[in-house]
């Protein structure tokens, strides 16, 4: 009985188990001696052999079931525990197989219990897929042990049934030796296996209910999964093979110490940032991010920026490293990190996305562009050197960035607006871009309306994070591929389309759907920036890009669109001839954010004028055709669409393209979108008014304007809009989360998301939980239908 | 304990540990051991992605075989009831065996990758195969050469 707990070693534990085997063992041998002799020699000699070995079957699983160790998980180091200290919520929600379980915090192991995993008072530990603990054994019974327990319960039923049945017929064969040793012996042994028959058989039957239902004792007792879905079973036959067939689960306690020791000694390596991001050489003393980043761990600027940043993982940077190199030859110079380098750095957005997740008023322009200011001081001819603490973190940033627009999106939803509306800001106030890329509105902002964008595009467009790499490319398509090509710019409006040469590829229209659509869930913590980059962008329709398009040659605008493309040289001093189209940037958002900045930014530089005023008169006319799109986009979403019925999806990152929408405009405004994330994901417990959870519509590229809409509409903290938004995105209507992104995320859902459908009338299942890290502006209000019948 | 010199003026560096970071456990697969492949940001300094998230994958492929339902698992338990589970004093069940195999890739993996990186992985199974516990040393800098200075030691296996 390996019991440590106190209760288990004391001597009244004892009590049963040492009854339930004297009974066993005894009786059964009084019955092997006194009535098989008999029934060897008249029923048959068979007998006395199949009871026996039935007989040792039992005795081994009882054994079993008494002395093996349960599956007791060890009780977490303090190491592990300090995270969750006192402000860690008592329940932490997971998502299991679409169905939301309740991890509890133990007090006694210092651990998130995993799911199944129960606390035995008696033996005072956890112990994994607790069914019970059984006194007759002294001993949990847990996942490691169940099968032995089972088994006993089992055999023993047959066993008790045999010696009934044959010390029966013993009996009524020798009813005229009432008064023999034999007889009176056998009549006891009946009795025994008589009077325990029935508590035995109905145990047995009650586990076989149990294993054919997936459940274990205490899930049963605590009618865990009474009216619900029981996300651990996998079928009648499944769970009778994973009874019988399944592999023994190691022992956690006391295994047996090699000693193997594995020295760590710096100096330390570090990874090579170079090969995330694109490495950048400047050709006036700018950094290169690669070399900086071989220091040894001394600490480098970039290391800590990284740090700080947090950047979603980085893009890919081979497409950007062409693009790069063929722009710099370009330019004449060969920057590898065109829009890193512009875009402002983490710590500078901070207050402005602590602004937006406190859906407080967005930090003016003028703010921002101080702190920008402040970073990297870049103008124009200092461009380059300007650029040094900035384009380092900004390279990094965009090696961050560079990276399958896939991966990121989920949680950066409002990352890539407000990198991209960062860049914006960037390059209007620098002005030094030497490009223009094409606004690629349909990857942003030009799908949704004008009036959706408002904040949500709006931060995207402004947010110039590097963790908005891929944002950037998915807005910033070049919007003549020809013009790209002629000013020497490589735009990439999406880091795939880049081609190797540098050349110019217009991107597929649809290139951007997938990164806003594959959105997975991401851990919360990317999301901390994006708050401060929405507040930055207005979340009224901004008019300032409305404005800028206007406005003709706008320098500032022209800069702030090179640098948000990212596809130039942010650090040449060439400002490439204005040929960037800028296509897309009807986008309303785009366009205030740019209208805003450019407003704001009264120093441009000359040579971002002259640049703006060479653009082509293509690449303007078809600026204000989408210009005039997106308004009247917006126009219609804002008079059709219903306060509440916001796509549940990603409202945020989720904004595809605007080729990819194809029937965006047909598209009724109240139209959910993908579904809500997946229930019990933080994310989506965690997503704000933005992604409301209102009928979700399959077609993801519905709701990917209507999340547009509704991300920008909300002002709520992006933080929860991304992480929800991406798990919306899944396009599951009724049942939890298939999001994968539960993989990514802990997953730690304290709050319901806002909730304005109807459907939110469920009772929180997941509301429960203090919200540990996250600090959503909209406690949850309902919930959502979909969880809740996803726990059911 | 090991200690580097380079030159008789070498400064002797040793690591502190300086944070762990823990990875914790899949579960949207069931209940299945599978560890979640979620970069943390805190080593994103520190390692490269690729690297960790292969790390993680291998091991939850190591997982998944040692707990997979088939034909080995089946005999195993079939000998196991004949033998009135006495083929478990002498035998190693299969899950023991990939437990090995997992114990030895994270220690080729320490050696390898994670130990030049000031990182160290402790196999799960520590830990209830609730977590996967990765240590982050710091370079303390180098102490004087009269100090006897040490090289973090970390046994893998306790």
């Amino acid at each position: 009985m390996p019991a440590s707990g106190a209760d288990a070693l004391k001597p009244s534990a004892f009590l049963p188990v040492c009854t339930a085997t004297c009974l066993l063992v005894g009786a059964s041998s009084l019955f092997f001696v006194f009535t098989c002799p008999w029934l060897a020699a008249t029923i048959c000699p068979a007998v006395p052999p199949c009871c026996a070995i039935l007989f040792l079957f039992v005795l081994a699983n009882f054994t079993m079931a008494t002395f093996m160790d349960a599956g007791v998980l060890p009780v977490a180091s303090e190491d592990e525990d300090k995270d969750d200290g006192f402000r860690a919520p008592l329940y932490k929600n997971v998502d299991i197989k679409g169905v939301q379980v309740r991890m509890k915090w133990c007090a006694s192991c210092h651990f998130y219990r995993p799911p199944r995993c129960s606390h035995c008072s008696v033996c005072d530990h956890c112990v994994e897929d607790f069914d019970h603990h059984c006194p007759w054994v002294n001993n949990c019974i847990g996942r490691r042990n169940y099968r032995y327990f089972f088994l006993f319960l089992l055999s023993l039923t047959f066993h008790m049934m045999a010696v009934f049945t044959f010390g029966l017929i013993y009996v009524l064969h020798h009813m005229d030796d009432l008064w023999k040793l034999h007889f009176t012996v056998t009549v006891v042994v009946i009795s025994i296996s008589g009077l325990f028959l029935l508590p035995v058989l109905g145990l047995t039957g009650f586990h076989l209910y149990l294993v054919s239902r997936g459940r274990t004792t205490n899930e049963q007792v605590t009618g865990k999964f009474q009216g619900g879905v029981n996300p651990f079973t996998q079928g009648c036959c499944s769970n009778m093979e994973y009874l019988v067939c399944s592999p023994i689960s190691p022992k956690y306690m006391a295994r047996p110490c090699k000693k193997k020791v594995v020295h760590v000694q710096p100096p330390f390596l570090r990874p090579e940032l170079d090969q995330q991001m694109p490495v950048k050489v400047g050709d006036n003393g700018l950094h290169t991010l690669a070399v900086e980043n071989k220091r040894p761990s001394a600490g480098a600027v970039e290391l800590s920026d990284i740090k700080q940043m947090k950047s979603p993982p980085p893009l890919p940077p081979k497409p950007d490293r062409g693009l790069l190199k063929s722009h710099a030859d370009d330019v004449g110079h060969h920057s590898k990190s065109v829009i890193p380098v512009s875009i402002p750095t983490v710590p500078q957005l901070r207050p402005v996305l602590e602004a937006i997740s406190r859906g407080s008023s967005p930090i003016p322009p003028e703010q921002l562009l101080k702190a920008s200011e402040q970073q990297g001081n870049i103008k124009g001819p200092d461009l380059c050197s300007g650029f040094r603490e900035s384009p380092v973190r900004g390279i990094h940033q965009g090696g961050v960035s560079i990276q399958p627009p896939l991966q990121p999106n989920t949680v950066y939803s409002s990352l890539p607006l407000n990198s991209r509306s960062l860049t914006l800001k960037h390059s209007c106030r620098y002005g030094s871009k030497s490009q223009l890329p094409a606004m690629q509105s349909d990857g942003w902002g030009s799908s949704p309306p004008a009036g959706i964008i408002t904040s949500s595009t709006l931060l995207a467009n402004q947010s110039s994070s590097s963790n908005d790499g891929p944002s950037f490319d998915n807005f910033i398509n070049p919007a003549d591929p020809q013009l790209m090509s002629q000013r020497g710019v490589n735009f990439h409006s999406h880091f795939m389309m880049l081609g190797t040469d540098g050349s110019v590829q217009c991107p597929p229209p649809h290139s951007y759907s997938p990164v806003f659509m594959g959105i997975t869930r991401q851990s919360p913590q990317p999301r901390d920036s994006s708050p401060s980059l929405k507040g930055l962008t207005s979340r009224d329709p901004s008019p300032s890009l409305q404005g800028f398009i206007q406005r003709e040659p706008s320098p500032g605008f022209q800069g702030l669109i090179t640098r948000d493309l990212k596809s130039q040289s942010i650090a040449s001093r060439d400002v490439p001839p204005p040929g960037v189209s800028v296509r897309d940037m009807s986008s309303q958002s785009l366009r205030d954010s740019l209208r805003d900045l450019v407003s704001q930014d009264s120093t441009l530089p000359k040579s971002a004028a002259a640049r703006y005023d060479n653009f082509s008169k293509t690449i303007m006319a078809s600026i204000n055709e989408r210009r005039e799109l997106e308004e009247r986009e917006r126009m219609l979403r804002l008079q059709t669409r219903p306060p509440a019925h916001y796509c549940a999806d990603a409202g945020i990152y989720d904004i595809p393209s605007k080729r990819s929408l194809a029937p965006d405009n047909v598209r009724p405004p109240g139209s959910r979108g993908p579904t809500p994330p997946a229930y019990g994901s933080r994310e989506f417990l965690m997503s704000t008014g933005i992604l409301g959870y209102g009928m979700r519509t399959s077609p993801l590229s519905n709701s990917s304007t209507l999340s547009l809409t509704h991300a920008s509409k909300t002002s709520s903290s992006p933080l929860q809009n991304c992480s929800s938004s991406s798990l919306q995105n899944k396009g599951r209507s009724s049942s939890p989360a298939y999001c994968p992104s539960e993989r990514q995320t802990a997953s730690s859902t304290s709050t319901l998301p806002r909730l304005t459908t109807a459907n939110s009338s469920a009772p929180p299942y997941t509301s429960y939980a203090t919200a540990k890290r996250s600090s959503l502006p909209f406690p949850s209000e309902g919930k959502e239908s979909v969880t809740l019948g996803a726990l059911k | 304990m090991a200690t580097e010199f380079h030159n008789l003026q070498e400064l002797r560096r040793s690591a502190s540990l300086a944070n762990k970071v823990f990875i914790q456990r899949d579960y949207s697969e069931g209940t299945a051991c599978r560890f979640q492949t979620k970069f943390p940001s805190e080593l994103e300094s520190r390692i490269e992605r690729t690297l960790f998230e292969d790390t993680v994958k291998t091991l939850n492929t190591f997982y998944a075989e040692a707990e997979k339902i088939g034909g080995q698992s089946y005999l195993e338990g079939c000998l196991a009831c004949a033998t009135a589970y006495l083929i478990f004093l002498c035998m190693e069940t299969r899950y023991e065996k990939v437990l090995k195999k997992i114990a030895k890739y994270i220690q080729e993996q320490n050696e390898k990758i994670y130990a030049p990186r000031g990182l160290l992985i402790t196999d799960p199974i520590e830990r209830g195969m609730r977590v996967i516990e990765v240590s982050i040393y710091e370079d303390r800098g180098s102490s004087g050469s009269s100090s006897g200075s040490s090289s973090v030691s970390v046994s893998t296996a306790r």
